[in-house]
């Protein structure tokens, strides 16, 4: 069977006709080859306008559309559920742009006129070339596995669970909750109260519907969105070894406090009392703050920013829990004089500055310091610092180190087998730093807390709610996926095995397969973006839609 | 049995999220916004921090598909007025102010403007831009593409004219439709998500920092509008007299300490307009005045070191006050132990504090929810996650729970819609 094209020129309104020949245009696409009708209508996105482009597709029996109308931004879902409708493969169409790339730019109607024609010409000669694609539907599995037991993760598993999706949450340590559950209290803002957090954890044990392995690592993960095979391994390498089947992966593995500091600057691990900020927490969780000898500190201090130069960035949290332990210095008795060496505070939050201010009127002393030296003296800590141009010094009984907030350790290993990429911090990188702040490049991994760069705990709940809400917005209960239809295609017998294809791709959508030597896609990883097509030497690789050919009859036709 | 639509407060970056999230799961969503566009405050900008992206570029497919969606109803020009119920089983009264163009017949042509016999002051614009008329899109570019008459100004509505029919006889769409009225919505919804945004604080409440009367101090709003390329002057960064600055100072913090909390984001944008001022004017001289410099997380350090080692001077400045010199200004400036010092500028730009949207008040009384101590949504004692407010079913997401970055505000908002797909599971499930 021959095509018939049909196509129809939308006036919209005076837009088009003030400044178009439609006439013209008519006149001179009506006998082009394949072309069955070619017409003008007033308004084609109206109502009536819908109703008779559908009749017209029926009547005409119409094998390909052709629409010279606005931007395809505005109405070409529009025209393909029409075609949807009546009958015809809505890729069996194609929009041409004559509002804005012709009758809204050219002051000459009859150059207004010969682009219309062109264009629309060249959309004639590529919709003979469109395939009838169809939209695929990929089973998923609704149950989500979550990797990490820290608090993120802890918070995901209960949003996600229910009584028709499980949650496998991995911990490699034998207790979940990680660092929040080791402090000795939170902030004011943040409830205080530590039972939050062992609630939460205790929540998570016994819910039934989340299976807890802590003390395993995962082994491997291969497969995308809606069907992930993942298997574990205890992390002592012994068996049992688990595997099971998941729609979605959530990297919620935490922090590591930066420790590669220098002994002789900051006097950590040579001289006495000098400790992390995360042993601070856990003497203040035991309810003891003593020095080593066992009295408490008469003075301490506490000190900012240690990696921030190092690291190149601000961990955002360290001002903020350097109060709270200064907080909690002065509430013990005798309280102590307490010390605050930063470089600039960072209290980015609505209430965070009312925790300065209260520390002040407690007597806390602010400093701003730059090169702090941390040295031993007498069997005392004494704090060298420079105060703009003046050296200055203080000496305290015990000295609280704030490091930075650093990747947690192996997390390279976790993004080459999830294939997604860290960002040159060494933090997993976000799909979107601004609009997609929990989702890693591929569909279906997420990311929440602290494992995208330091985050406060509250911070970290709402990342685990977020990638929740993705989740559940995504692997809807009895819904199948629907994948991206005009994805790239490699013809074998071209492709040579250079696999640069397979390092463009930022969706992680194409694999070598080293048997045959030739790279493939995955269809249901495909997002049709077309960085393969344009990086592959041998031409191997096209995109649906956007075919070598389809687009070269399309700019032979818009240059003539 | 549970109401599974939802209803959210405000078509900003966050409204927007949470609306295409809970559309994508299958919910109604009744987005309502008191604008007569979608897209909230970041459609003023021109380009965001820390990547320096186009920021219309990046919310205008965001936009397209909040208005392509077929779950999503938006209720524009509209407030909500009454609650009533709980979680699972609101029941919502929105007050819609009448368009008087029909959203389905109009398209956009814009040939109604022209003929209008009135001009206003383009609010958008910030008071900068040319005047605007009683029938317009309140910016170049606003989606939905349609306008909205403004009902005070228009001749024919308000009475003063009764004879002008000029956009609807410029109009061959038939979209003019001063038949329109005022009308109340009754929604059933089973979940209301707060996320109507922020206000900047009103500088000329401050006389210290000499904003007004023609003079060539900018709030960081104008300041954004100035330098889109979709703005007043089309980009150039110019004077009110039409010359270009020479030297620019830019000050951070203001009323950080009358409100007494720091608003997160202002060393950030501010470092941005350096960066801005830097691309367009590569010889002007830039100095930022500065309290505690704030550049939390990963990606933001760079950026402020990268505008610093391309020339522009940081100091740290206790107090900060702007007088006029002549035809130019004077910042004088506290700095720690070396006591006043003088910046002489042709361009002063303000970062004002982030304040809670106007109406937050009346709309936490609708709501039955509380404002904290600052003014902002208040979140759940008690809960850790800022987005739970006491009363469940409500969410308060982005910069009405308190200042944020983008980043921020939309995992809120998915945070929040987590929240409620887990609370109020699809029937079938």
């Amino acid at each position: 069977m021959s095509a018939r094209i049909g196509v129809y020129v939308c006036e919209c309104g005076p837009n088009i006709p003030d400044r178009i020949d439609i006439d013209r245009v008519l006149e001179e696409i009506s006998p082009l080859k394949d072309v069955a009708v070619a017409k003008r209508y007033r308004l084609l996105c109206s109502n009536d306008g819908k109703k008779y482009l559908a009749d017209e597709i029926r009547s005409e029996k119409l094998t390909h559309l052709v629409v010279a109308a606005c931007s395809p931004r505005d109405h070409e879902k529009t025209f393909m559920k029409v075609c949807l409708e009546a009958g015809l493969n809505p890729f069996l169409f194609q929009m041409v742009n004559i509002r804005e790339q012709c009758a809204w730019i050219f002051s000459e109607k009859s150059e207004a006129t010969r682009m219309a024609v062109k264009y629309i010409r060249a959309g004639i000669s590529r919709v003979t070339l469109h395939e009838p694609l169809l939209q695929k539907e990929i089973k998923a599995t609704p149950d989500v596995l979550v990797v990490g037991g820290g608090i993120a993760g802890v918070e995901t598993a209960l949003s996600l669970a229910g009584q028709k999706r499980r949650v496998y949450l991995v911990e490699r340590s034998d207790a979940l909750g990680g660092t929040a559950a080791r402090l000795g209290r939170l902030l004011p803002h943040q409830g205080t109260d530590m039972r939050l957090i062992q609630e939460k954890i205790e929540h998570a044990e016994n819910n039934e519907n989340i299976s807890v392995f802590k003390g395993c690592e995962v082994e491997d993960i291969r497969g995308f969105l809606g069907n992930f095979e993942v298997s574990l391994k205890r992390s002592g390498g012994e068996p049992p070894p688990e595997m099971f089947r998941v729609g979605a992966v959530v990297v919620a593995t935490g922090f590591a406090l930066w420790d590669a500091f220098d002994p002789d600057v900051t006097g950590y691990g040579k001289i006495d009392d000098v400790v992390t900020s995360l042993e601070f927490e856990a003497m203040s969780a035991s309810g003891k703050i003593l020095k080593k000898n066992g009295s408490p500190p008469r003075s301490v201090a506490l000190i900012h920013c240690v990696g921030r130069k190092e690291k190149g960035y601000c961990s955002k949290v360290c001002c903020l829990y350097s109060l709270k332990f200064a907080h909690q210095l002065k509430d013990s008795q005798p309280a102590p004089d307490v010390f605050e060496f930063y470089s600039d505070l960072c209290l980015p939050e609505k209430t965070d500055q009312d925790v300065f201010e209260e520390a002040k009127k407690r007597g806390v002393r602010f400093l701003r310091a730059d090169d702090i030296r941390v040295e031993g003296r007498n069997g005392k800590i004494r704090i060298a610092y420079r105060d703009g141009s003046a050296e200055e010094a203080v000496e305290v009984e015990m000295a609280v180190l704030a490091p930075a907030m650093v990747p947690a350790p192996d997390s390279d290993r976790l993004a080459r087998m999830l294939n997604i990429p860290l960002d040159e911090t060494g933090f997993f990188k976000e799909a979107h730093s601004m609009l997609d702040p929990v989702s890693a490049p591929i569909s279906g991994i997420y990311i929440a807390g602290c494992a995208s760069g330091p985050k406060s705990i509250p911070e970290s709940v709402v990342q685990a709610q977020a990638a929740s809400g993705k989740i559940l917005s995504v692997l809807m209960l009895g819904k199948t996926l629907e994948p991206e239809v005009k994805v790239s295609t490699i013809k074998e017998e071209l492709c040579t095995g250079c696999q640069t294809c397979l390092n463009v791709c930022f969706y992680g959508a194409i694999s070598f397969d080293a048997f045959r030597g030739v790279s493939v896609v995955n269809e249901a990883i495909c997002r049709g973006c077309g960085s393969c097509v344009g990086s592959c030497p041998s031409g191997a690789i096209s995109s649906k839609q956007f075919t070598y050919q389809q687009l070269f009859k399309e700019v032979m036709e818009a240059l003539r | 049995m549970k109401n599974e639509s939802v209803l959210i407060l405000g078509a900003g970056v966050a409204g927007m999220e949470a609306s295409l999230l809970l559309a994508a799961a299958g919910r109604k969503v009744h987005l309502v916004e008191k604008e007569p566009m979608i897209g909230g405050q970041l459609i003023k900008f021109e380009e965001v921090y820390p990547h320096m992206e186009c920021s219309t570029c990046m919310v205008a497919p965001q936009q397209q598909a909040v208005l392509q969606n077929g779950n999503i109803e938006i209720h524009y020009l509209s407030a909500l007025e009454k609650l009533e119920g709980s979680a699972g089983a609101f029941k919502a009264s929105v007050k819609k102010k009448a368009r008087y163009v029909s959203l389905a017949n109009c398209i956009g042509c814009g040939a109604c403007y022209d003929p209008c016999p009135v001009s206003l002051e383009n609010e958008f614009e910030e008071g900068l831009a040319a005047a605007r008329k009683a029938i317009a899109v309140p910016c170049a570019g606003a989606l939905p593409n349609v306008p909205a008459i403004d009902p005070r100004h228009c001749l024919f509505l308000n009475g003063k004219d009764t004879q002008c029919r000029a956009c609807k006889d410029a109009c061959v769409f038939d979209a003019v439709q001063f038949e329109d009225k005022d009308e109340t919505a009754v929604l059933d919804v089973g979940a209301v998500v707060v996320a109507t945004g922020f206000g900047l604080l009103d500088v000329k409440q401050n006389p210290q920092y000499g904003y007004g009367e023609g003079k060539n101090v900018y709030t960081a709003l104008e300041f954004e509008r100035l330098f889109a390329s979709n703005g007043p002057t089309g980009g150039n960064l110019t004077l009110r007299n039409g010359q270009t600055p020479k030297t620019v100072g830019i000050v951070h913090c203001v009323g950080r300490s009358e409100l007494g909390y720091c608003s997160g984001v202002c060393c950030m944008y501010s470092v941005k307009f350096s960066r801005f001022l830097k691309h367009k004017l590569p010889d002007v001289r830039i100095r930022e005045f500065h309290t505690d410099l704030c550049v939390p997380g990963k990606a933001y350090q760079k950026f402020f070191e990268k505008t610093r080692s391309e020339g522009v001077e940081f100091v740290r400045a206790e107090t900060v006050k702007i007088a006029s010199k002549e035809s130019r200004l004077q910042v004088l400036y506290q700095n720690g132990g070396r006591g006043e010092e003088v910046f002489e500028a042709d361009m002063v730009i303000l970062s004002p504090a982030m304040i809670p949207a106007a109406g937050a008040k009346e709309l936490a009384e609708v709501l039955g929810i509380k404002l904290d101590a600052k003014g902002f949504f208040a979140g759940r004692p008690g809960s850790l996650s800022p987005v739970e407010t006491p009363v469940e079913g409500i969410f308060v997401i982005g910069c009405a729970e308190g200042p944020k970055d983008i980043p921020e505000s939309v995992a809120q908002a998915a945070a929040a819609v987590g929240k409620i797909l887990s609370l109020i599971p699809h029937e079938a499930n």
